[in-house]
This record gives C-alpha cells, sequence and structure tokens, in this order.
C-alpha cells in the first residue's frame, strides 16, 4: 500500500484532538486522591483467638478470603488502617512491629504496594486495584497459622 | 463417617492438617477401626503409584526429537532480511511518516483503552511483582476480583 | 567453526549460555531432560503422539522465555510447570469438544466412591515392579483427565494442596475431592484387577 500524503494531512487534526482529549481525561482522572484501607489479618483454624482484642474480619472479606485456596477458616483482623495517597505520592503505614506496608499512587491508576518487614523489603507489586476488588498478601505464621495483609480501596 | 471426616483423613495423611488437628486426628484413628482401613487404603494406593513411576523414554532419536523443536525455533524465529540501501529522504518518506500516524493512532488507542477497559483485563495485563521470595505465587479470583500473593517469608507479629 | 562441547557443563551454565541464545546450550539442556518432560507430558495425556507433540511444544516455548527463567527454581522443575501448563490446556480443550457423560458427572462428585467398602488388602502386595506399573497405568487410564492429573501432581510433583489448586485453577476443596475421589477409584480398579488375575 504507497503512503497517501493528502489523507495524512486530514487524518492528522482528528488524531490530535483526539489525543489532547484522551490526555486531558487522563490527568484529570490521575489528580485525584485515593484512600485505601490496609488490614493485618491472623488466618486460623481455632474458632477463637488467643487475644480477645481480635475481631473476626468483616463478612464481605471473609468471603472473599473463604474463595481464596488457603486452608484456614478463620480471620481475625489485628489492626487496620487507612492510608491516602495523591499521585506520585508514597504513604505508609506500620502494621507490627515489624511489619510496614507502603502505597504509591504511579498515575492515578496503577498502584505500587511494597511490603516492608524488619526494615527490608519483602515484596513489591504493582497494579491497579478498583473499588470492590481485594489484594492479599501472605504467609504462613507459626503453629500452622498465616499472616495476611488485605488491601482494599475504599475511596 | 461423613465426607468432610474423609477428607480430613486424607489431608492428615498427606501431611496437610495443622499440628493441633493432626493430634486429634491420630487419637480418632487409635480407637476408629474404620477410619483406620480407610487410611490404610489411602496410603497403600499413595505407595503403589510412588512405586509404579516408570521410566518413560522418548520414543525417538536425540536428533529427530530435536530437529522438530529446531525447525518451529527458527519458524517463530526468522532469519533477519538482508539490509538494502535506501537514501535517509527514502527512509522517512517510507517508514517514518507512517510510522508516526500509526504510534499516534496506538498512542490514542492505548489511553483511551485504559480508560474503558474493564479493571479486571487492565489490572491483570499490568501488574508486576518483585519480590525477595522465590518461593512466592500469585493466584487470581477473577470472579470475586481478589489477588493473592503468597511468600513464604516468615512472621512472628 | 568448531562446536562447542557442552557435554559436561552443568546446567545453569547451560541456561545462561542459552539465555544469550546460543542453541547448542539449550540442545543439550532438551537431550538431558527430555525423558522427564516426555514422562510427565505421557502421565498427563496416557497417549504417545501427544505427549511427543506437547514435550516438543514445551521445549519450543521453554525457549522463547528462556529470558524470564530466573533460576527461582531448578530448570527441570520450570519445565516440568511448563510441560504440565501445555496437557492442561489440550486436556480441557478436548473436553470441551465432547459432551460430558453422566459418568464424569459423577466422578466429579465421588459420591459412590466415598460409600465404597474400604480395600483392606493391599492389592499391590507382593507384586513385580512391571507388573504394578502396568495395572497401575491400566488403572490410570480409566480416570478422568481431573483425576489422573490431581495425582500426578500431588504424587509424582510432590505438590501440596494449594499448589495443585493453582495450577489446575480450582479450590482447595475440589483438589481434595478429586484427590479422595481418584485415590479410592484407584484402589477398586486395583482391587479388581488383583481379582481378574486371581
Amino acid at each position: 500500500m504507497r503512503f497517501n500524503p493528502s489523507l495524512f494531512s486530514r487524518f492528522a487534526p482528528l488524531a490530535l484532538v483526539s489525543l489532547l482529549f484522551a490526555l486531558t481525561v487522563s490527568a484529570a482522572r490521575a489528580a485525584a486522591d485515593f484512600k485505601f484501607e490496609v488490614q493485618l489479618v491472623w488466618a486460623t483454624t481455632a474458632t477463637n483467638s488467643p487475644n480477645p482484642e481480635h475481631k473476626p474480619v468483616e463478612e464481605e472479606v471473609h468471603k472473599k478470603l473463604s474463595e481464596l485456596p488457603l486452608k484456614w477458616k478463620h480471620y481475625f483482623e489485628v489492626k487496620s488502617e487507612n492510608i491516602r495517597v495523591s499521585k506520585n505520592e508514597t504513604r505508609e503505614a506500620r502494621l507490627s512491629k515489624i511489619c510496614r506496608i507502603s502505597v504509591r499512587d504511579i498515575d492515578g491508576k496503577n498502584f505500587e504496594f511494597a511490603l516492608i518487614g524488619k526494615n527490608e523489603p519483602v515484596l513489591k507489586r504493582t497494579q491497579k486495584l478498583p473499588k470492590g476488588e481485594m489484594l492479599v498478601l501472605g504467609g504462613n505464621a507459626p503453629d500452622a497459622t498465616a499472616w495476611l495483609v488485605v488491601l482494599k480501596r475504599i475511596e | 463417617m461423613n465426607e468432610e471426616q474423609q477428607l480430613k483423613l486424607q489431608a492428615f495423611l498427606d501431611g496437610e492438617l495443622p499440628e493441633t488437628e493432626a493430634r486429634e486426628i491420630s487419637a480418632w484413628l487409635a480407637q476408629d477401626e474404620e477410619a483406620n482401613g480407610l487410611v490404610k487404603e489411602l496410603r497403600n494406593t499413595r505407595q503403589a503409584l510412588k512405586n509404579s513411576q516408570s521410566p518413560v523414554r522418548v520414543p525417538e532419536s536425540r536428533e529427530f526429537y530435536w530437529s522438530k523443536i529446531q525447525r518451529e525455533i527458527d519458524r517463530l524465529e526468522p532469519a533477519a532480511e538482508p539490509v538494502r540501501k535506501t537514501s535517509w529522504l527514502q527512509t522517512f518518506r517510507r517508514v517514518l511518516i507512517p510510522a508516526g500516524a500509526v504510534a499516534a493512532v496506538a498512542i490514542i488507542g492505548i489511553i483511551a483503552g485504559r480508560q474503558f477497559l474493564p479493571a479486571q483485563l487492565a489490572s491483570a495485563a499490568e501488574s508486576e511483582m518483585t519480590v525477595a521470595d522465590s518461593g512466592a505465587f500469585t493466584y487470581h479470583d477473577y470472579a470475586h476480583g481478589t489477588t493473592l500473593v503468597w511468600v513464604s517469608y516468615p512472621a512472628d507479629h | 567453526m568448531a562446536e562447542k562441547d557442552y557435554s559436561s557443563a552443568e546446567d545453569t551454565a547451560l541456561v545462561r549460555q542459552a539465555q544469550k541464545g546460543d542453541a547448542a546450550a539449550f540442545e543439550e539442556l532438551v537431550f538431558r531432560h527430555r525423558d522427564r518432560i516426555y514422562a510427565r507430558a505421557f502421565s498427563m495425556m496416557r497417549n504417545e503422539e501427544s505427549a511427543l507433540d506437547l514435550s516438543q511444544e514445551a521445549w519450543v516455548k521453554g525457549w522463547q522465555r528462556l529470558v524470564q527463567f530466573q533460576g527461582e527454581s531448578s530448570f527441570t522443575t520450570w519445565m516440568t510447570r511448563i510441560v504440565i501448563n501445555l496437557c492442561l490446556d489440550q486436556l480441557r480443550k478436548q473436553k470441551r469438544q465432547r459432551a460430558e457423560s453422566i459418568e464424569e458427572m459423577n466422578e466429579e462428585s465421588g459420591g459412590v466412591e466415598r460409600q465404597m467398602p474400604v480395600v483392606a488388602v493391599n492389592p499391590t502386595e507382593r507384586l513385580e515392579r512391571g507388573e504394578l506399573r502396568q495395572r497401575i497405568d491400566k488403572a490410570m487410564n480409566q480416570l478422568s483427565y481431573e483425576h489422573r492429573t490431581v495425582l500426578v501432581l500431588h504424587e509424582f510433583e510432590e505438590m501440596e494442596y494449594k499448589e495443585i489448586a493453582k495450577t489446575m485453577d480450582c479450590s482447595i476443596g475440589t483438589v481434595m475431592s478429586r484427590l479422595f475421589y481418584a485415590r479410592r477409584k484407584l484402589a477398586s480398579l486395583l482391587a479388581d484387577l488383583r481379582n481378574e488375575k486371581s
């Protein structure tokens, strides 16, 4: 197929306008703040937590955790924190003496979640997290239990 | 014996039960003949399978087996065509202008696509992870919009 | 130019060379591990032709994705995962192509096998290894692919329930039921084979 300059000159302004429109929409969305709820959860087969301050996770979270290929049946919230981030900003929450989580808004849609344990990076994950979806980071803990860090976007 | 109990016995045999439950099952097995018989049968089957692993060999010579793989690799990675001598201006006209137009459309497409693509598809396509743990794995529950990342990081919270 | 002799090189060195585009290093890896990869494909497909095709396809995929291999597991484990996934894709396609029979639906729930009496005598006791293999092969052929795969992944690949769930894209509960059903069915098939012989 031969290149047709007149067709290109007719098409170029349309392409430019569409590009500007898309960039404007994208920039407007990226400027918003985002709020996340981060929970440190203890997963166990025991029906009660030894710590009376640990309450069972809310039903919606329990339901989603039950759908995952995990062998535990009971989930207790150890700590919950909210994190609010703006574009290009990184915010952090301490979940336990040794565990911290940071959230960075990369471009208004993608977020970088970094888990830090004993001051060392454990994992860093970049993904979208729309409202209603959940990211769960987890690992085994002593006595055949597990720790989970549950992340949800609430705003 | 109900289904849950049967599956628990199996999980016990496979070492998948937490310690406290495993102790309970051991105590149960010590006094229940039916449960004991089932565990014995499951163990026998498991052992028979392990002993039956046969040394299966590729029924083709090394050269013949490799040649098919090599042909496919070559087909997927064709040798680069020889470079013809063309002037800079010709290259600009023939390649860069149409490529620029295609790139502009592609950029618009990507940006627009990101706005309107279903969130689940978009997140699956763009997630990336760096992890200081070779045993880590990721599981996606697309139906419920949940992503699980499991690491072997020890915890004592 | 004389070809390099890779016969004494370690897998890790061969992988590094192959990642740079050295096909001879990759060929040596194929030569060393082709039986294992083929065997895994055969254990899942139960068919020589499919196992050959899929094992070769796995090697081509391995070559294409080699740059992604960072040594987080052994090279053979990594290649085995590739061939397992290819076989599962193929088996799922085959299953979609044929109508599900009532028997298969029963297999999925495993209702009958849960009620089955326990096989008290070990049906494989005092069998020669060759005969044991033959009987197991025959019994494995009679299982559905889901039940065979769960056995292969658990007993041969020594995967935990959660790893199997991830590989087969199902819940841990499904893995446990399938494994239970598969083992019980296998026990009864082996017992039948023993009775036939005696």
